[in-house]
């Protein structure tokens, strides 16, 4: 078990000021949160702002002390053996760089090889192996201040894996980076988390890393786990609707069925809702193909962002029933 | 042994890659350069009349080309600091603390190494400059070698001891809305008790002592003045004095460090 989490729950207290007085008010970030991880896991920690996930990252990589709970990371508590833990863990955080701003990346892997205690042969086979991998050889002697975003976080996630951490905190790792560059930090995290066995905690607004990094989904909303699921489950209950897109060899009729909505139509193509839980997609089809001359036809699960609306649109469960291993 | 070795070369990177990321700040420290220049071109013709008109040798133990060698030796020491408690209040104020802190190096060391790396360079290049310039004025290098072993040891102790103070300061951002008005007492406090512009001996016989005394004087008016006075009594009380000071600062900040730790909430997501 990677990941233990029992009641964890940080309160914070604000301090506000109404004219000459001192208002103290009571946040509740996370709400006695329940949760465990299995070695090798990938888990997606994800919710609005203000939802919690920051904050249940840093108590679980050390930073701060919850007001209550418990938690064990690798059979360890982060805040009293924050130093122990900080061996077997890399943790990025997107917004906040690692690497030396005036100096080239390798400058970078260098200080944390003594500052990781690393063994010198081990270092420089794990640095090469990450070089070769993330590609980073081209740039690996340019200042990072010269680097683009995407080579400057390819940069920072080789340098949180470089003392093969056991673990792997990923805090919006593709955050501002462009379309290309986030697919390859994704393939990249996937391929580490699969091929080394890293376990893998990451949080996201972009449902795309969501997508293709986890395999398992925790919602966070107000301090408390709103679902805790598997992906394919998560659409399954969270949505019953699919999206069916069609192309015709010429002009076709149009569609006249109950539980089926029209999002476009176009002269040789029609793309459509399907509420699964009114008619029946085999139903759909049978209809679609009664309109024209079918040249393609297919049907996709709508995409995640759709899905996260639609979870935090839903009222607050009780997070016991929602603990999962 | 082979742990200690370890623990030397972890905090050795660490103050080298700081003095190594320091040459990208090279016109901020050619202004530092220059403006050490002005200043010493300044205090020079001002101590020159007070010798003059004072018609002495000697003041406060001092001649005349020791007192602007004491001077170099002063202002290459204050315009050596680096701005560590305003870095510290930056990294606390925007969360990006968090990123030292799941480290496996107790942050205030880890800052402590950084801070000699960026020192030791900055030194070096002002008492380089520092010294040719006071040359060129003077025409006379009143230094011995007692006096730049004298130096040598009293120096690393006092940067030491004023990286405590400054971590304190930058400490305080945990409670305060903004730093710098502690920062800015604290750094006069330093020039002025420290015997910056003027040797604390000095002042009149209680202050002088009162003055001697306290860490700002540990920081920088004894290793000036064992430089270019040194004698090993007073060298010997010095650097017992500073060494208790250290002790004092280093459980004061320790023990404020592990209460603001306690009130880490580091911003963002």
């Amino acid at each position: 078990m990677a990941i233990k989490v029992e009641n964890l729950t940080k309160q914070f207290i604000l301090n506000k000021r109404d004219g000459w007085r001192s208002i103290k008010t009571e946040v509740l970030a996370v709400d006695s949160i329940n949760f465990s991880v299995n070695s090798g896991q990938s888990l997606a920690l994800i919710g609005p702002n203000g939802a919690g996930k920051s904050t249940t990252i840093k108590m679980l990589t050390g930073i701060l002390h919850p007001s209550a709970g418990q938690a064990k990371v690798l059979g360890l508590t982060p805040w009293r053996e924050r130093t122990r833990l900080a061996y077997q863990i890399g943790a990025v955080f997107g917004q906040r760089s690692q690497l030396w701003y005036h100096l080239p990346p390798e400058d970078t892997f260098e200080l944390l090889s003594r500052i990781y205690n690393l063994d010198r042969n081990q270092y420089k086979e794990q640095r090469n192996l990450l070089i070769e991998r993330f590609d980073l050889g081209p740039f690996l002697k340019t200042p990072v201040r010269k680097l683009s975003l995407g080579q400057r976080m390819r940069a920072e996630i080789a340098a949180s894996l470089l003392h093969k951490p056991r673990l792997l905190f990923l805090d919006e790792p593709t955050i501002g980076v462009d379309i290309v560059a986030r697919q390859e930090l994704r393939d990249l995290i996937r391929e580490w988390n699969k091929q080394d066995g890293v376990t893998v905690l990451i949080t996201s607004h972009d449902a795309g890393d969501i997508e293709h990094v986890a395999d398992r989904v925790i919602v966070i909303n107000h301090g408390h786990i709103v679902l805790d699921d598997n992906l394919s489950n998560m659409r399954q209950r969270y949505l019953s609707s699919k999206i069916l897109s069609a192309r015709f060899h010429g002009e076709h009729k149009t569609v006249d069925l109950h539980g089926a909505k029209v999002l476009q139509s176009a002269n040789y193509s029609i793309e459509v809702e399907i509420d699964t839980s009114v008619v029946t997609t085999e139903k759909v089809i049978k209809h679609i193909l009664e309109l024209g001359t079918i040249a393609d036809i297919s049907i996709e699960d709508p995409p995640l962002e759709e899905i996260i609306a639609h979870i935090y649109s839903q009222p607050v469960t009780n997070n016991d029933s929602s603990t999962h291993t | 042994m082979k742990y200690s070795h370890t623990i030397f070369r972890k905090y050795f990177a660490l103050a080298f890659i700081s003095a190594r990321s320091n040459f990208a700040y090279f016109a901020e420290v050619l202004s530092r350069q220059l403006f050490l220049a002005v200043i010493l071109y300044i205090l020079l013709r001002l101590w020159q009349q007070t010798y003059s008109h004072c018609g002495l040798q000697q003041m406060a133990g001092l001649s005349l080309p020791q007192m602007l060698w004491y001077l170099t030796a002063t202002e290459a020491i204050i315009l050596s600091s680096s701005p560590i408690s305003t870095i510290m209040d930056e990294e606390i104020r925007s969360g990006s603390l968090a990123m030292q802190l799941i480290r496996p190096t107790p942050y205030p060391l880890y800052r402590l190494a950084l801070y000699l790396g960026e020192r030791a360079l900055r030194l070096l290049a002002n008492f380089f400059i520092g010294s040719i310039i006071c040359f060129v004025l003077v025409r006379e290098i009143p230094v011995s070698v007692v006096g730049i072993l004298a130096l040598a040891m009293a120096l690393p102790l006092a940067i030491i001891l004023d990286f405590l103070g400054n971590f304190l300061v930058g400490l305080a951002a945990f409670w305060l809305e903004n730093t710098s008005g502690i920062l800015f007492i604290y750094s006069r406090l330093t020039m002025v008790l420290g015997g910056m512009l003027i040797p604390l001996d000095l002042l009149p016989a209680p202050y002088s002592n009162l003055a001697k005394s306290l860490p700002f004087a540990s920081m920088v008016y004894g290793p000036a003045r064992q430089f270019v006075h040194p004698c090993n009594f007073e060298l010997l009380q010095f650097i017992v004095l500073q060494i208790s000071w250290i002790f004092v600062f280093s459980i004061i900040v320790w023990q404020v460090y592990s209460l603001a730790l306690k009130r880490v909430a580091s911003n963002g997501g």
